[in-house]
């Protein structure tokens, strides 16, 4: 039996650390056109995240958390910009997970720029609280109108295949997304107290454990509108409910699902046939 | 007695006052379709978990903010805020609803209920304004109470999602009657709560009720247009 954290589990006493030593992460990085791809210029890296560019075909940003999760007043702030007709793809080696905070929430703070012509797919792997997290995270994106830029995020709450529940933690999601200067698409998610209780309510999840947001701001993203309801059509009966709308030059959907890995190969086969180019590998497992 | 400064509120959150409001559902059209709605159970729960979780507590939180703002005359503030609650919309047809009737809204209390202030903040609404914004903004610019305009708003918008259940078919017009009273004190804390909100509190988890407004631009028969 695994499924059962005793007291001495790392993870535990991991969350116990005193605030001085919890971690302060930071990533930044410029990435460019050279003429034969898009390539990194100054990276930087600091308090045990690094930034990985696993392929020397294609601009792969690969964020690692060598600390493996995050607790309590953990920090990440991460900053990424791409230059004139740069093409990349971020995502994360693996799915964080949000310890048990004693007293402070961990906060991660993503700053995306994007100039003329520059395409972005920011495609972590899905964060996932456990009972007692406390989570802030911002997701800034300044763009231009020439730009495309894809953000696809999934939250798990507590690990259901292993008997795990949440019933008290908090998660703020603030999503701010300029084109041109101008606020498009703010996302407000809130939620705290017992988040089993709130996600089994119709309104909000009808016993979903996972939810996906994604929105994809491109000249083209309203005329995609109907290909991307066929293309999630034939998951209807699945445990997986969405819901996919556009206006505003812009194309939101949103999931949740009673079954978290259903909803990720859902997700993946959807990025992959709406994309039409390979996904990270770390998705195809 | 209504305190007669409080009576220009009844008169805009009256049905009759012309913003349209009778033709938005927020969504519950298609929580019908599905059967999440079918009786005065499930409607109040749906209701009550859109004024704690959803889409009625960020909007009574926008009207206070809104109402503040434009009592402070701060135009930045106020544009700020008309800017994220107009992206905060979470569908096409959401957005429609939001931003259609707070322009209905500006527009009819500009031709009989203008205020110096109204005029002075206008620009600050150039780039598009939700109704709770714009409700907020009318109020302060006639001094009507703050917490009174947000749980007259409240009960407007409970109010107004009922009539769109009765039209729809699975509340009768008693049962709807019912519905409403069940959540007048919810109503009286959730407004008195959003009094005190910053910025920072809006928000909402409601996700099956936006994926619902998303659903809705798909279904076949249709008496609304959100």
């Amino acid at each position: 039996m695994l499924d059962v954290i005793s007291p001495s589990d790392p993870l535990t006493l991991k969350s116990q650390l005193p605030a001085y030593i919890r971690a302060r992460g930071h990533l930044t990085a410029r990435l460019q056109d050279s003429g034969r791809g898009t390539r990194v210029f100054d990276l930087s890296e600091a308090g045990g995240y690094r930034l990985k560019f696993p392929h020397a075909d294609q601009c792969e940003a690969m964020i690692v958390n060598t600390g493996g999760g995050m607790a309590g007043g953990d920090h990440l702030a991460l900053s990424l910009s791409l230059g004139p007709k740069a093409v990349a793809v971020c995502s994360t080696q693996s799915a964080e997970k949000i310890y048990r905070a004693e007293r402070d929430r961990a906060e991660i703070i993503a700053t995306l720029t994007l100039e003329d012509t520059a395409e972005l797919a920011w495609l972590p792997q899905e964060t996932i609280l456990f009972d007692g997290a406390q989570l802030h995270r911002q997701l800034r994106v300044d763009m231009v109108a020439s730009a495309t830029f894809m953000a696809c995020e999934t939250v798990v709450f507590g690990r259901s295949a292993m008997g795990e529940t949440v019933h008290k933690a908090q998660l703020t999601d603030h999503w701010d997304i300029r084109r041109n200067g101008k606020l498009v698409f703010a996302e407000r998610l809130r939620m705290a107290g017992d988040i089993q209780a709130l996600l089994d309510r119709r309104t909000i999840g009808a016993g979903a454990r996972a939810i996906t947001t994604l929105v994809y701001v491109a000249p083209d993203a309203e005329a995609r509108l109907e290909e991307t309801r066929t293309l999630l059509a034939p998951d209807d009966s699945a445990p997986v409910e969405w819901g996919a709308s556009a206006w505003n030059g812009l194309l939101c959907i949103r999931a949740v699902s009673t079954d978290a890995s259903a909803l990720r190969r859902q997700t993946a086969r959807f990025l992959n046939r709406f994309r039409q180019r390979p996904l990270p590998r770390v998705w195809q497992c | 007695m209504i305190n007669p400064a409080t009576l220009p509120l009844l008169v805009w959150l009256s049905p009759s006052f012309p913003v349209g409001a009778f033709a938005f559902s927020h969504g519950l059209e298609w929580a019908v379709e599905a059967g999440d709605i079918h009786d005065a159970d499930s409607a109040g729960q749906w209701l009550s978990d859109l004024l704690q979780y959803g889409s009625g507590y960020s909007d009574c939180c926008s009207v206070a903010l809104a109402w503040q703002a434009a009592t402070d005359v701060d135009g930045d503030r106020l544009r700020a805020l008309a800017e994220l609650t107009c992206a905060m919309q979470p569908s096409s047809e959401r957005r429609l609803e939001a931003t259609m009737q707070g322009q209905a809204f500006m527009l009819a209390a500009h031709s009989a209920w203008l205020r110096p202030a109204m005029e002075t903040l206008k620009p600050a609404l150039a780039d598009g304004v939700t109704y709770p914004v714009a409700l907020g903004l009318v109020a302060a610019s006639h001094a009507i109470p703050l917490e009174q305009t947000v749980s007259g708003f409240a009960l407007s918008f409970i109010s107004n999602l009922v009539s769109a259940l009765v039209r729809l078919g699975p509340l009768g017009q008693t049962d709807g009657q019912r519905v409403i009273a069940a959540l007048l004190p919810l109503i009286g804390t959730i407004s008195h709560e959003a009094t005190a909100a910053g910025l920072a509190d809006l928000g909402s988890c409601a996700f099956r009720s936006d994926i619902a407004s998303m659903r809705h631009e798909t279904q076949y028969t249709r008496l609304f247009r959100s």
